[in-house]
């Protein structure tokens, strides 16, 4: 019975390919080159759509001002040690691996693309490049010395809460309030607080400047009241963290609430 | 001694240290050195000086671009030390081979560097030696090369081993045996480019890899003694100079009748009285506050680079050209480098930046480039200009905030005046431009007070006066031959009291050469401690612009009574409609000052005052 079986398939198949091989006998060769053209640049499309996807999907950008303590976040994340120190960066760290703490899990772990941008100023314009493929900002904040920069630190993040990369893709956004192991760091409320206070004049300033400023396409909060982070269109919230101690457990896990595994 | 040696990667993590020197540095004098220096598009220079509170350093540093390293040495700025520069290009070798990216330490280096600094020093100190006697010593030919082949084994092993320091050859005799027994490429290949330096360096005193410590060294007493004679003059010079007060008399005319005073500064003049009728000019929005709109012109721009590139590919073959496009040079030489160099800083001095500028910036970018890989279908040329695309950029963008509204605001909220002071030569459209300022805070609703502190230029208080009269805003004024820095410090007073959130002090234009004239100045800065020293300066200015800038920062330094002088914070470049696609000194003024364009000023009216845009100013300099 079934050899039977199988013989009639092998006829059948056998027939199917004839009528195949004639049908291809009759089309003429170049729409036949040009279907298996159009075949094959339709897969390479998806392909790259695909891989661009992947890699907006997780992108995680490490910002925050010169001397907040990214590049030491940036290897304690990847590496779980801050190594020998580090000194201020001239050229975006960038990597893609998972995460140190969860490399002992079992099962498969998705990676995270980590970038660690440099705050010094003259290098602010290159963020851009990096903003549209965001699915998480951590902005980094020296709670100890934090006073001293707290006016460039908001103008630095208002800044990046009025591009319209962040707005318009609604890119949550970490206030990360780094170096909490000193005795001397400032609370996360307080932080919270003074930084809201300083947003609040540089929307009144910028606001008088706004037409003049084609980089902030959008203002931040709601006219007539006090500005407070929940105001925001993308959702902001707020952490502590110790780069230097390895105590980033608010952090892993924001990373992972917004890369999903 | 050396004080400390890093290697860390231009992402700025520390790869390896010094840890038998392992000195605490006072201050943080690497990190001052990457923001003020490198990322400052100065990495050209020599080397950078430190100072901190009971410490003065000198930094001195190589990149290794093709691995995005950076080693630095630091040491007291008292040590000549001659060595550094060999040894910073030894370590560079050296520690290339071992480099791997996923590596984070690398301890087992500790060993190499031992060997390579005593041989620095035993080279510097051979210098020294045949210096003294004046002719070349040869007997430590055969020790030295000894040592140098051990620390190039060692190297070499290394790396072959993975990191086991143990197996290094101990000496030249060893090492011949390892030659022939393994007849290794790569240890033969590290040998073959150590011995022709070797010979070279002991052969004769012109050897090449000797020249340059060889030079500094002779160019050191000769400045040591030299120095001391000129250093003598110069005091006496300085000394000599009279300190007198210019006095104005009134100038007697043959065919007119004497008057009996030039002084017209009362309160109230003759035709005073009807202009007061005159409404507030206002002539709508300052340009501060328009939109600019960008017209793309890169078609023009890839014409340009085209034509370069025709130059290029005459010199070589079609075929090697087009090979090495398609495949991507290796590594890029200073050589390479050259001729896109050279047409890119004449290109900019056409653009009237300044030469000392542009040769600046042409060396910090063949730094930045230099033993970088060439990606494929890419010409030398392009390469160069997108690196000095990034450059230029990166030196205008401001490093601080530029928003005078917000400060302001928060001098408003400490409930005392914001004091601007306008510096500059003279004839630049100091007034002018105040006016400008004052009228586009005035759009604001900020309360402006003038004060007229140009107390030495016949007209000048007038002039303000009538810009004030049209912006019918006050003017505090004090006639001419007072001390300038009293007047200000009367006119601030006046402005709190009668509570004016901004005062803008106009002074008299001054040469960056006039000593009394300066220190009237710093006089003037250090009594009111400004909020806001802006430095009004021509666009026109070409080569000048240099001195002027950094000749007012040095004398407002130097002059200044107070320890820690204030500089210029800002610039104001004036007449900038005039000069078409002249923008150089915008960008020789930001290198030069570090301080950034605050304003520009563009035409005749008071609504002619604009934002520096950076991206058509570099579009600008390298079309």
């Amino acid at each position: 019975m079934d050899k039977e079986k199988i013989e009639e398939l092998k006829i059948q198949m056998h027939k199917r390919l004839n009528e195949a091989q004639e049908f291809i006998q009759q089309v003429p060769p170049i729409q036949l080159y040009a279907a298996i053209g159009v075949v094959l640049f339709t897969t390479f499309l998806f392909t790259i759509i695909r891989l661009f996807k992947r890699k907006s999907a997780n992108t995680v950008v490490l910002t925050g001002l010169s001397g907040s303590g990214k590049t030491v976040l940036f290897y304690q994340l990847r590496d779980g040690s801050p190594h020998q120190g580090t000194v201020t960066s001239m050229e975006p760290n960038e990597g893609t691996f998972v995460l140190h703490s969860e490399t002992t899990k079992k099962g498969k772990v998705k990676p995270v693309h980590l970038v660690d941008f440099p705050g010094h100023s003259r290098l602010r314009t290159k963020l851009d490049d990096f903003l549209p493929q965001a699915a998480a900002i951590i902005f980094v904040v020296d709670a100890v010395e934090f006073l001293p920069n707290c006016r460039a630190a908001s103008e630095f993040l208002y800044d990046i809460l009025t591009k319209a990369n962040v707005v318009k893709k609604k890119i949550p956004l970490l206030l990360l309030c780094n170096k909490v192991d000193k005795i001397t760091a400032h609370t996360k409320d307080f932080i919270r607080k003074q930084l809201e206070k300083e947003i609040e004049k540089l929307r009144a300033s910028r606001t008088a400047l706004s037409s003049a400023d084609i980089a902030n396409e959008y203002t931040l909060g709601i006219p007539g009241e006090a500005f407070a982070f929940s105001q925001c269109h993308n959702k902001v919230t707020i952490a502590e963290a110790s780069g230097l101690t390895g105590d980033i457990s608010q952090l892993e896990q924001f990373i992972r609430e917004h890369v999903k595994p | 001694m050396l004080e400390q040696l890093l290697i860390f990667t231009r992402g700025g993590l520390i790869l390896w240290t010094c840890k038998e020197i392992g000195n605490a540095l006072r201050g943080s004098p690497i990190d001052t050195l990457i923001r003020s220096c490198l990322l400052e598009e100065r990495s050209g220079a020599a080397s950078y000086n430190y100072d901190a509170p009971g410490a003065s350093y000198t930094l001195k540093w190589t990149f290794h671009n093709e691995l995005g390293l950076v080693f630095v040495a630091v040491y007291q700025r008292i040590l000549h030390l001659l060595y550094v520069d060999d040894l910073l290009a030894m370590v560079k070798r050296e520690f290339s081979e071992i480099y791997d990216p996923k590596r984070t330490s690398y301890s087992d280096f500790d060993d190499i560097f031992q060997q390579l600094k005593k041989e620095a020093e035993a080279r510097a100190e051979e210098m020294k030696k045949s210096k003294q006697v004046g002719k070349p010593v040869n007997n430590n030919l055969v020790k030295k090369q000894g040592q140098v082949m051990k620390g190039s084994m060692d190297g070499s092993n290394k790396k072959n081993s993975g990191g086991d320091s143990e197996n290094g050859g101990g000496d030249g005799e060893n090492l011949k045996g390892h030659l022939l027994e393994n007849g290794n490429f790569n240890k033969n290949h590290v040998i073959n480019r150590e011995l022709p330096r070797m010979v070279n360096s002991n052969g004769k005193e012109n050897g090449s890899s000797n020249v340059g410590a060889f030079d500094v060294n002779k160019l050191q007493k000769i400045r040591g003694k030299g120095g001391k004679k000129t250093d003598a003059t110069v005091n006496k010079g300085s000394k000599v100079e009279p300190k007198k007060k210019v006095v104005k008399k009134n100038r007697v005319w043959d065919d007119s009748p004497i008057e009996p005073k030039l002084d017209f500064t009362d309160p109230v003049s003759e035709n005073g009285e009807e202009n007061i009728a005159i409404v507030a000019a206002d002539q709508g929005e300052s340009m501060m506050d328009k939109e600019e709109i960008m017209s793309s012109e890169s078609e023009s721009e890839e014409e340009d680079i085209g034509k370069n590139g025709k130059v290029e590919t005459k010199k070589k073959g079609w075929f090697s050209s087009m090979f090495q496009s398609i495949a991507g040079k290796s590594n890029l030489e200073k050589a390479d480098l050259k001729p896109a160099l050279k047409a890119l800083k004449d290109r900019l001095m056409t653009k009237n930046v300044a030469e000392e500028i542009a040769e600046k910036l042409c060396e910090s970018v063949a730094a930045s480039l230099e033993g970088k890989k060439l990606a494929s279908f890419t010409r030398i040329s392009s390469t160069v200009q997108a690196a000095m695309e990034e450059a230029l950029v990166r030196i205008l963008t401001p490093r601080r905030s530029i928003d005078i509204l917000r400060d302001v605001h928060a001098a408003q909220e400490q409930g005392k005046p914001y004091v601007a002071v306008f510096v500059g030569v003279n004839g630049v459209g100091k007034s002018t431009n105040l006016a400008k300022v004052a009228y586009w805070l005035q759009q604001h609703k900020i309360k402006v007070m003038m004060a007229a502190c140009d107390t030495f230029r016949s007209g000048a208080v007038e002039q303000l006066r009538t810009h004030a009269r049209r912006l019918q805003i006050p003017i505090f004024e004090k006639g001419y031959e007072k001390d300038p820095a009293i007047v200000a410090k009367e006119a601030i007073q006046e402005a709190s009291r009668n509570g004016s959130d901004v005062v803008l002090v106009d002074t008299a234009g001054r040469m960056q050469d006039n000593e009394p004239l300066m220190r009237a100045l710093s006089k003037l800065i250090y009594v009111n401690s400004p909020d806001l020293i802006l430095f009004v300066g021509e666009a026109l200015v070409g080569n000048d612009a240099v001195d002027q800038l950094s000749k007012f920062n040095q004398k407002l330094a130097d002059l200044s009574p107070s320890p820690n002088p204030r500089l210029i914070d800002g610039i104001l470049l004036t007449k900038f409609d005039t000069i078409d696609d002249k923008v150089g000194a915008a960008l020789s003024m930001v290198y030069i000052s570090g301080a950034p364009v605050m304003f520009v000023g563009c035409g005749q009216s008071y609504t002619d005052l604009k934002k520096l845009n950076v991206k058509s100013i570099v579009k600008t300099l390298l079309k």
